[in-house]
C-alpha cells in the first residue's frame, strides 16, 4: 500500500462519532418502521440516466464506465432510485418506503466539503392528498424531537407559487424569465431594475418585496394577501395555510415559516417543498416535498409521491456526544470464559481483557482509566489488590 | 444578538470597500489602523475578517461567514451558489483582451492566451467561437505577450495604465468586473433582519457615494 491517504472530501469515522451516527440511524429507522414504512436499499452504483432528472450544480456525481461502456454514477440522490424501482416493478400503490444510506457528490476540491453524505428518508407514493405531506412533515419533526433538537424552523415552500404568479404578470417572455431569475439569485441590483413597471400597480407591495418574502409565516402571508385575486394561486395558499396550522397543532414549539421567493428544489417538484434548520446549523436538517411528474408506475402512468430525507451527518453534528462513561476491564483465565461473560453481560460498559498476564492487564486498567475486575484473584495473591 | 461575521477581499477591494462600509455606519477604526490583525470586532453587529479573494467563497460556502464582499471576477471564476444580493458601484472595471500592436485578432491559428482567469477565458473564447490554447498565470500577466510566452492576454483592467505603460493595447472589451455582497444561502434564513439591514444600508451609502462622484466630477 504506497498511497495511505484519502482522496480529497472523504473522512474514516470512528468511536463515539461512528456510535453516534449509527444510534441516530437506528433510530430513524425503528420510528419509520414502527409506522408501517417498508425498507427499499438500492445499489450504491446506478446508470447516470438514473439521474438525468436532477440539476447538475450541485449533484456532481462520481463517474465510471461497466464492462460495456456504459457511463455508471455512485448515486448522487436516493430518490430517484425510488423513481427506477416504480417504474420498472408492479409494486402495488400506494406504498410506504423507507431508505438510509451514502450519497456521493462531487463538491470543489480542498474546500473542505465531504462527498459522501449519509441520508435517511422516507416515501409515500401513491397517495394524492396533504395527508402524505403531512406525515412526510410528522417523521420530520418527529424525528428532530427524538434527537432532542431544539428550535427547529421548519421552511415552507411551493415549487408553483412562483411560476403561477409571473405568469400573471404583463412582462415579455424574456423579461419574465430574468426577473424570476433575479429574483432567485437575491440579485437586488438587478431585480430592482426589473420591476421598477410594477410601480403603483396592484402587485407594487408584493413585488417590490418580494426577494426577502421568507420568514415569519404570517407576515409573509400579509403580504401575498395584497396581491390582486389569482385564481390559481389560491389552491396553494390555502394549501400552505392549512399546513402551517396542522405544524402549529402538532408540534406547537416549532418556528414555522414561509418563503415565496425561492425556485423549485428539483425541477420535479410539483407541490409544496419543505426543509428543517436551526439557529446554529451550517445546513439543513431535512429536506423534502412533493412531486406527482417524477415516478411513472410500470404502465408509465404518472404515479403522486412525497418524501423526506435527513441528513444524518447534520442531525449527527447537531447532536451532544455523550461523555465517554469509565469502563471496566474483565481480567479472566482461559478456562473462566463462562464466567468473564456472565460478568460482561452483568457489568454495563465492560468488555473482556485479554492480556496473557495480570501485570499487564493492570498496566492497561492504568494507561485506559479503567476498573479492572480480576476473576483470576491473581491480585489477591500478589496483594497487590 | 449574535454578531454577523463578513469576509472583505484584502487588498483593492478592501481600500475601495471601507469608505462604503463607514458611510453605511460601520465601525472600521481597526480596519483604517490594522497592523497585522486580520479580525476587526469593533463594531459590536459585526466580525470582519479580512481574507483572500477566492477564500471569500471557501468561508462563506462552509458557513464559517454569513457575507463575503468580493469582486465578480471571482465570483464567476469559481462558479458562485451562493446569493449574490448587491452590485456595488465601488471597483468597477473590465476584463480585456490585450497585446503587443502587432497581435492580430483574425489570425488564423489557435493563439495562445496567457492569463490569472482561465474560465472567463475559455468562457469568451468559446462564445466566439474560438478555440485558444490557455496559459495560467498567477501575477505580472501583462509580461506573457512581451516575453513571447503567450499571444495576447485575458486580465482586469481599470485605468489602462499598467497596460499602457507597458505598450499593450486592448482588442476587445469582455465583462465589466465590480465588487458584490454576497450571502450565504442558509444564513440569510438565520439571520434574515439583520441582513436585511445590512444590505440595505449598504445600498444606500453606495448611490450616497454615487452621487458625490458625479457631483465632483
Amino acid at each position: 500500500m504506497k498511497n495511505k491517504n484519502l482522496p480529497s472530501g472523504t473522512r474514516d469515522e470512528f468511536g463515539t462519532e461512528a456510535e453516534v451516527k449509527e444510534t441516530i440511524q437506528n433510530k430513524l429507522f425503528k420510528t419509520f418502521r414502527q409506522r408501517g414504512f417498508r425498507k427499499l436499499t438500492t445499489p450504491v452504483l446506478e446508470y447516470s440516466d438514473v439521474f438525468q432528472p436532477l440539476s447538475a450544480e450541485n449533484y456532481r456525481p462520481y463517474q465510471l464506465l461497466d464492462e460495456q461502456g456504459e457511463p455508471l454514477v455512485l448515486r448522487p440522490d436516493l430518490t430517484l432510485p425510488v423513481a427506477r424501482v416504480m417504474s420498472t416493478t408492479g409494486i402495488e400503490l400506494p406504498v410506504k418506503w423507507y431508505y438510509g444510506g451514502d450519497v456521493f457528490r462531487v463538491k470543489k476540491q480542498l474546500s473542505g466539503s465531504y462527498n459522501q453524505l449519509t441520508q435517511a428518508g422516507i416515501e409515500i407514493v401513491g397517495y394524492k392528498g396533504l395527508k402524505a405531506d403531512w406525515e412526510c412533515l410528522e417523521v420530520a419533526l418527529a424525528g428532530c424531537q427524538d434527537m432532542a433538537i431544539k428550535n427547529v424552523t421548519i421552511e415552507l415552500s411551493h415549487a408553483k407559487f412562483v411560476d403561477t404568479l409571473i405568469e400573471q404578470l404583463a412582462l415579455p417572455e424574456p423579461t419574465k424569465e430574468s426577473l424570476k431569475q433575479a429574483l432567485f439569485d437575491k440579485d437586488l441590483s438587478k431585480y430592482n431594475q426589473l420591476s421598477e413597471p410594477f410601480e403603483r400597480t396592484p402587485y407594487s407591495r408584493f413585488i417590490s418585496e418580494w426577494p426577502w418574502l421568507f420568514g415569519d409565516f404570517d407576515k409573509v402571508m400579509a403580504v401575498a394577501a395584497t396581491l390582486p385575486e389569482i385564481k390559481p394561486l389560491q389552491p396553494i395558499i390555502a394549501n400552505l395555510k392549512a399546513t402551517a396550522a396542522f405544524i402549529h397543532q402538532l408540534f406547537p414549539k416549532a418556528n414555522v415559516t414561509l418563503d415565496l421567493s425561492i425556485p423549485s428544489p428539483q425541477s420535479y417538484y410539483t407541490g409544496m417543498a419543505f426543509r428543517g434548520f436551526t439557529d446554529k446549523s451550517a445546513g439543513y436538517l431535512f429536506s423534502g416535498g412533493r412531486y406527482d411528474d417524477l415516478l411513472t408506475n410500470f404502465q408509465n402512468v404518472k404515479t403522486s409521491a412525497v418524501g423526506v430525507a435527513f441528513d444524518v451527518d447534520a442531525l449527527v453534528e447537531r447532536t451532544n456526544f455523550p461523555d465517554d462513561t469509565p469502563t471496566a476491564l474483565i481480567f479472566f483465565n482461559a478456562d473462566q470464559w463462562a464466567q468473564a461473560e456472565a460478568t460482561l453481560a452483568e457489568v454495563p460498559n465492560s468488555t473482556l481483557c485479554l492480556t496473557d498476564n495480570f501485570e499487564a492487564a493492570q498496566q492497561l486498567a492504568a494507561s485506559t482509566n479503567s476498573r479492572l475486575i480480576d476473576l483470576t484473584k491473581a491480585g489477591e495473591k500478589n496483594g497487590t489488590n | 444578538m449574535e454578531r454577523i461575521k463578513i469576509a472583505l477581499t484584502k487588498g483593492r477591494t478592501e481600500d475601495q470597500v471601507v469608505p462604503l462600509l463607514e458611510a453605511a455606519g460601520i465601525n472600521c477604526e481597526g480596519l483604517r489602523n490594522k497592523q497585522r490583525r486580520l479580525i476587526f470586532d469593533e463594531d459590536p453587529r459585526y466580525e470582519i475578517i479580512l481574507v483572500k479573494g477566492p477564500d471569500v467563497l471557501t468561508y462563506l460556502n462552509n458557513g464559517s461567514v454569513q457575507i463575503g464582499i468580493v469582486g465578480s471576477d471571482i465570483l464567476t471564476e469559481q462558479e458562485n451558489f451562493q446569493y449574490a444580493m448587491l452590485d456595488l458601484d465601488v471597483g468597477r472595471c473590465r476584463f480585456v483582451l490585450a497585446s503587443t500592436k502587432d497581435f492580430n485578432p483574425q489570425a488564423h491559428r489557435r493563439k495562445i492566451i496567457a492569463t490569472k482567469y482561465p474560465n472567463i477565458t475559455k468562457r469568451y473564447f468559446k462564445g466566439i467561437g474560438e478555440d485558444v490554447e490557455i496559459i495560467r498565470i498567477e501575477g505580472s500577466v501583462e509580461l506573457a505577450p512581451l516575453i513571447g510566452l503567450a499571444d495576447a492576454i485575458v486580465d482586469i483592467v481599470e485605468t489602462g495604465n499598467t497596460l499602457r505603460e507597458n505598450n499593450l493595447q486592448i482588442f476587445a472589451k469582455l465583462q465589466p468586473v465590480n465588487t458584490k455582497v454576497v450571502v450565504n444561502r442558509l444564513a440569510l434564513r438565520q439571520y434574515q433582519p439583520q441582513i436585511k439591514a445590512l444590505i440595505a444600508s449598504l445600498q444606500r451609502a453606495d448611490q450616497q457615494m454615487v452621487q458625490a462622484k458625479l457631483i465632483k466630477e
